[in-house]
C-alpha cells in the first residue's frame, strides 16, 4: 500500500482529493464538513458539484452532528460517495452497519488521526477560527488540547480503525504541513490513482503517537474517577441525573440510538392515574414526568456497549450533565464483558445478537 | 414497634422451567418465603433489561430471573441471550455503584422444585441482609 | 366576572411571597381539600428544580412554589399525570401562567384532563434562563428575588419573558397576586367558579378590593407591550426572506431539542422524525445534485417552518425551546413572533380557557379576507368539528 506526502495543509489536501475524485467522476458525491463564512458556522455537507468544495474544511475539530449517524441515511443510495469522518464517526457507522442501518459498499472512507473536537457552545459562539492555530500546534506536538470535549481528551481511539485512507495530522507533522496520507486498502489505491502528490511506501506508525495516547489514558482515568468521585450508588446517580429535564436530546443525537421511536418515548411507559396513586401511597412524593433515572439506566443497557464516546450527548444537554462520560465509563465495562470494541470490525456481531455456550459461568 | 422487613422479590420465571419448578415446590409442600412475587414469562429471554431496571427503581428489593439450564431452553437459545443481557445489566449496575446483588439470574428446571425453594430461601436471606431497597422511598427517580 | 367586580383575600407571608402560597397549600392539605400538591423541589445536586407530586405535608417545607427557573414545563408534568384520564385524585398545582396556558392548550388537544386539577398561578416576573441558573444557582436565586420584588425580568431572564403580556392571572382557578402589596402579603384571587368554590370551602372570603394590584399589572403590561413591539420588529427584520431564516438557524444541528422541550408538541413521534418525512437516499442525492450540495442532516429549515405551521397557534411563548437549544439559537423569539401573527389571524389567544376550540378545528363559511377569494353571501355561522 502506498502513501502520499502532503505538501500543503492536511485539510486542503483532502479537499483536493475530493475535488479530484468528483471531477474525475470516480465518485458521485462527497460528504465533508463545510464552513459557512457569512455566519461563521459549520455544517456537514453532501456535495455533488466540485465547485461547491471551496468552502469544505474536511479536517476541522468541529462535530455538529455525528457523521456516522447522517451517513446511514445516504450510504445505500447506490452512488459512489467519499466521506471524511472522524475516527469515532467511522466507528459509529460500523456499529450502524452491524444494525443494518447502512452499507460500506459504495463508500470510500477517509479518516484522520484526531485531536478531539471543540464543544458546540464554542462553535455557536463563533470561536473556532480563533482557537484553531493553537489547537493545531498542540496536536502536532502530540499533546492533548485542553478545551476540547471531555470524552475527546479521554479518547484512546483517535487513530482510525478500518478507514480506506488515513491522514496523519496528529503528532508527526508540523502545523499540518508535511503530513502523510496513507492508502490502506485496494479501494483507496484504485480511487487515488492519478491523484497528485509524492508517492511513497510509508507505513503508518502508531508509536509516533505514544505520547498522545499516554496523555489521553491519563485523562480517561481522571474522567472515569470523576463519575463516582463523591461515592457511587443511587445518591450519586441522582446527583448526576437528577436535573435531567427529559428532553432526550442525548438520545436523539446519539449515533447508536437509531430507533425511530425510542422505547422510553413509547406508550409502554405511559401511566394511568392509579400508577401515581400507588406510588404516592408509599413514596410520599414522586417526580413528574416520571422515569428520569429509568431512561438513562435503560439506555445504558440498550446501547452502552456500542458507545464510541463521540460526546454529542454531553454537548446537547441543556443542563450540562456529563452524559458522555458516564456512558463511556459504563460502556467500557459492558463492552469488555464480551471483549468487544465498538467499531473495531464490521464483521463482528453486536454482543446481544450472539452468544457462546460456555461463558459467564458465575451467572445462573 | 418496628415492623419486620419483608422483602419483595419480583421474579420473572420462564413458563417451561422455573415457573413449573415453583409449582412443583408448591405441590411438594416445600416451604419458601412469600417474598417471591412470580411473573410468568414465556422465556427468560423475554425479560428486557428494562424490566429489571423498572422493577428495581419501583422499589423491588430483589429481582430474580428464573430460566431453563443452558442447553435446555424450550426455544433452544433463549437463555443464552438472557444470560448476556443479564451480564450487561449487572455490569451497568456495578459501574455506577448500584447494588447488583439485588439482581439475580438462576437456572431452575421444571423438575427442580427443591432447588427453587432453596434459591428462594437463600436469595430472600441475602436480600434481608441488604435491607430495603433505597429506591422504594426515593422521590427524584 | 369583570375586573371591577373582582375581589381577593389577603394572605400573610412570613418572609417572601412564596411563603403565603405554602401556608395556603398547608391549609388545603390539612382540610383535605386536595389529595396531593404539585410543586417544584430542588433536585439533589441543588442546581435545578423538578416537579414533584406530593401528598406528604412535611415536604412542603422544602418546596419552592415560585421557582427562579423552569427546567421542565409544568404542562408536561400535568400531562404525564392526566394524559390517560382525570382519575380520582384531586391535585392542586401552582405554576407560571404560561405553564397553565399550555395545559389549557393540551386540554383542547386531549392530552391533559384537568377535571380534578386545581390550577393556580402567580404574578410571574419571568424565569431565569436554565443554563444561567445551572451555572450559578445562588446568584440566580438572588437575581430572581429582585425580579420578584420589581415584578420585572432582568438580563438573566429568558428573552421572551421581557415582552410577555400574560404574566399574571390568565384563566387559572386561583391566582396569587403580589404586585401592589408589600412582601409580607399576598392576594389570593378566585379565577373560576371551581376556584371560588375552593376558596369558600377553605374559609377564605374574597372581599378585598384589588384596584392597587390591577393598576400594577396594567402598568407592567404597558411596558411589556412596548418591549414586545420592538422585539418583534427586530425579529421581523432578522427573519426577512429565506436568507434571514437560514442565518437565524445557521447553527442548528437538527437535534430537535426545541421540539421535545416544547409543551405543545405532544406527538409521541414527531412527523419530522417519522419515516414519512425521512428522505430516501436517492432523493437526497438528487437534492444535492440540483444545488451542487446540501447541508446534513437535511431539511432543518423544513423542520422549523413545519413546526411553526403545526403548533404556533398554540404557542404560549414559554421559552423552553431556547433554553433547550445547545447552540443558542433564539428559537423562542422566532416562534413567539410567528405565533403572534398566526394567532392574530384567527383572533385566538393560546391558553384562553373560554370554550373556544382550536382555530384549526372550526371554520366559518366566510372568513379570512385577503387569504382567498371570499364566498359571496355565505352566512357567517360557526361550523365546528368538535
Amino acid at each position: 500500500m502506498s502513501s502520499i506526502i502532503i505538501d500543503t495543509s492536511a485539510s486542503r489536501k483532502v479537499r483536493e482529493l475530493l475535488r479530484f475524485l468528483l471531477e474525475s467522476g470516480k465518485i458521485d458525491a462527497a460528504v465533508t464538513m463545510r464552513k459557512i463564512p457569512e455566519d461563521s458556522s459549520y455544517d456537514l455537507a453532501l456535495i455533488t458539484d466540485a465547485s461547491n468544495l471551496d468552502e469544505a474544511v474536511p479536517i476541522v475539530p468541529v462535530m455538529t452532528v455525528n457523521a456516522g449517524q447522517v451517513l446511514s441515511s445516504i450510504s445505500t443510495s447506490g452512488k459512489k460517495i467519499a466521506v471524511v469522518l472522524k475516527p469515532c464517526e467511522l466507528r459509529a457507522f460500523v456499529e450502524l452497519v452491524k444494525r443494518e442501518q447502512g452499507s460500506f459498499e459504495n463508500l470510500l472512507t477517509i479518516s484522520h488521526t484526531c485531536g478531539g473536537v471543540f464543544p458546540l457552545d464554542l462553535v455557536a459562539a463563533g470561536k473556532i477560527e480563533e482557537l484553531l492555530p493553537k489547537y493545531e500546534k498542540i496536536i502536532s506536538k502530540g499533546e492533548v488540547p485542553a478545551n476540547t470535549r471531555d470524552t475527546c481528551r479521554a479518547c484512546e481511539h483517535f487513530i482510525p480503525m478500518n478507514a480506506d485512507i488515513t491522514v496523519a495530522v496528529a503528532g508527526d507533522c508540523e502545523s499540518g504541513k508535511g503530513c502523510v496520507m496513507y492508502l490502506n486498502t485496494d479501494k483507496a489505491e484504485e480511487y487515488a490513482e492519478g491523484f497528485s502528490g509524492e508517492r511513497g511506501e510509508l507505513k503508518f506508525d502508531p508509536s509516533a503517537l505514544k505520547k498522545m495516547l499516554d496523555a489521553r489514558l491519563l485523562e480517561k482515568e481522571k474522567l472515569f474517577a470523576s463519575i463516582t468521585e463523591d461515592g457511587p450508588g443511587l445518591d450519586r446517580l441522582l446527583d448526576t441525573f437528577g436535573k435531567c429535564i427529559g428532553c432526550h436530546g442525548c438520545n436523539s443525537v446519539c449515533p447508536i440510538c437509531y430507533c425511530l421511536l425510542c422505547d422510553f418515548e413509547s406508550a409502554n411507559f405511559d401511566y394511568n392515574l392509579p400508577y401515581f396513586e400507588e406510588h404516592l401511597s408509599r413514596r410520599a412524593a414522586l417526580r413528574l414526568p416520571p422515569d428520569t433515572i429509568f431512561f438513562h439506566l435503560g439506555r445504558l443497557t440498550h446501547m452502552s456497549f456500542s458507545c464510541v464516546g463521540c460526546g454529542m450527548c454531553s454537548d446537547v444537554c441543556p443542563v450540562g450533565i456529563p452524559v458522555a462520560a458516564v456512558f463511556r465509563k459504563t460502556g467500557e465495562k459492558t463492552a469488555a464483558l464480551f471483549d468487544y470494541v465498538p467499531g473495531r470490525d464490521v464483521e463482528e456481531s453486536i454482543p446481544v445478537m450472539v452468544y457462546k455456550e460456555e461463558e459467564f459461568s458465575d451467572i445462573g | 414497634m418496628k415492623k419486620e422487613f419483608t422483602p419483595r422479590i419480583t421474579s420473572f420465571l420462564c413458563k417451561w422451567c422455573s415457573y413449573t419448578g415453583a409449582d412443583l415446590a408448591g405441590t411438594a409442600r416445600l416451604q419458601y418465603p412469600t417474598s417471591i412475587i412470580p411473573i410468568q414469562v414465556m422465556c427468560s429471554s423475554r425479560v428486557d433489561p428494562v424490566f429489571l431496571i423498572k422493577a428495581f427503581l419501583n422499589g423491588s428489593d430483589g429481582v430474580l430471573i428464573g430460566g431453563c439450564h443452558p442447553g435446555d431452553c424450550h426455544y433452544e437459545t433463549g437463555n443464552y441471550h438472557a444470560r448476556r443481557r443479564f451480564a450487561i445489566v449487572k455490569s451497568v449496575f456495578d459501574s455506577l455503584g448500584l447494588e447488583s446483588k439485588r439482581l439475580k439470574l438462576s437456572w431452575i428446571s421444571a423438575s427442580e422444585g427443591p432447588k427453587f425453594a432453596r434459591v428462594a430461601n437463600e436469595y430472600t436471606e441475602e436480600i434481608m441482609k441488604l435491607g430495603e431497597n433505597p429506591t422504594r422511598k426515593s422521590i427524584f427517580l | 366576572m369583570t375586573d371591577s367586580e373582582r375581589k381577593g383575600a389577603v394572605l400573610p407571608a412570613a418572609k417572601e411571597p412564596g411563603d403565603a402560597v405554602l401556608d395556603f397549600l398547608r391549609l388545603v392539605m390539612e382540610k383535605k381539600l386536595a389529595d396531593a400538591v404539585i410543586l417544584p423541589l430542588k433536585v439533589p445536586s441543588g442546581d435545578s428544580y423538578a416537579w414533584i407530586l406530593m401528598n406528604d405535608i412535611s415536604l412542603l417545607d422544602d418546596a419552592v412554589p415560585i421557582a427562579a427557573t423552569m427546567p421542565v414545563h409544568g404542562a408536561k408534568a400535568l400531562r404525564s399525570l392526566t394524559r390517560k384520564g382525570p382519575g380520582n385524585l384531586t391535585v392542586i398545582a401552582v405554576m407560571r401562567p404560561c405553564e397553565i396556558r399550555a395545559a389549557m392548550e393540551l386540554e383542547k388537544l386531549g392530552q391533559v384532563h384537568p377535571d380534578n386539577l386545581i390550577l393556580a398561578t402567580y404574578d410571574c416576573p419571568g424565569a431565569v434562563q436554565l443554563q444561567k441558573y445551572v451555572d450559578d444557582p445562588a446568584g440566580s436565586e438572588k437575581l430572581f428575588t429582585e425580579m420578584m420584588q420589581k415584578g420585572k425580568p432582568d438580563d438573566s431572564a429568558k428573552p421572551v419573558c421581557h415582552y410577555c403580556e400574560n404574566f399574571s392571572m390568565f384563566d387559572s382557578d386561583i391566582h396569587f397576586g403580589h404586585l401592589g402589596l408589600s412582601d409580607k402579603e399576598m392576594f389570593v384571587i378566585p379565577g373560576s367558579s371551581k376556584g371560588s368554590k375552593f376558596l369558600e370551602e377553605l374559609g377564605l372570603t374574597p372581599a378585598v378590593d384589588l384596584s392597587a394590584w390591577e393598576e400594577g399589572i396594567d402598568k407592567l403590561k404597558t411596558d411589556r407591550k412596548k418591549a414586545r413591539k420592538s422585539a418583534f420588529e427586530e425579529t421581523g427584520v432578522q427573519l426577512r426572506g429565506i436568507d434571514g431564516l437560514l442565518s437565524v438557524f445557521a447553527n442548528c444541528i437538527g437535534c430537535h431539542n426545541c421540539q421535545s422541550a416544547c409543551p405543545i408538541c405532544y406527538c409521541r413521534l414527531c412527523y419530522f422524525d417519522s419515516e414519512t418525512a425521512e428522505q430516501n437516499p436517492d432523493a437526497l442525492i438528487i437534492a444535492a445534485e440540483k444545488r451542487g450540495g446540501i447541508s446534513l442532516p437535511e431539511d432543518r429549515i423544513l423542520f422549523h417552518t413545519g413546526r411553526m405551521a403545526h403548533m404556533s397557534l398554540s404557542c404560549v411563548s414559554c421559552g423552553q425551546c431556547s433554553d433547550a437549544c445547545p447552540v443558542s439559537i433564539p428559537v423562542a423569539g422566532v416562534f413567539s413572533y410567528i405565533a403572534d401573527q398566526t394567532q392574530r389571524t384567527f383572533e385566538y389567544i393560546a391558553g384562553r380557557n373560554d370554550g373556544d376550540p382550536l382555530p384549526l378545528r372550526q371554520f366559518r363559511k366566510s372568513e379570512l379576507p385577503g387569504v382567498h377569494e371570499l364566498v359571496k353571501d355565505a352566512d357567517a355561522e360557526v361550523s365546528s368539528h368538535e
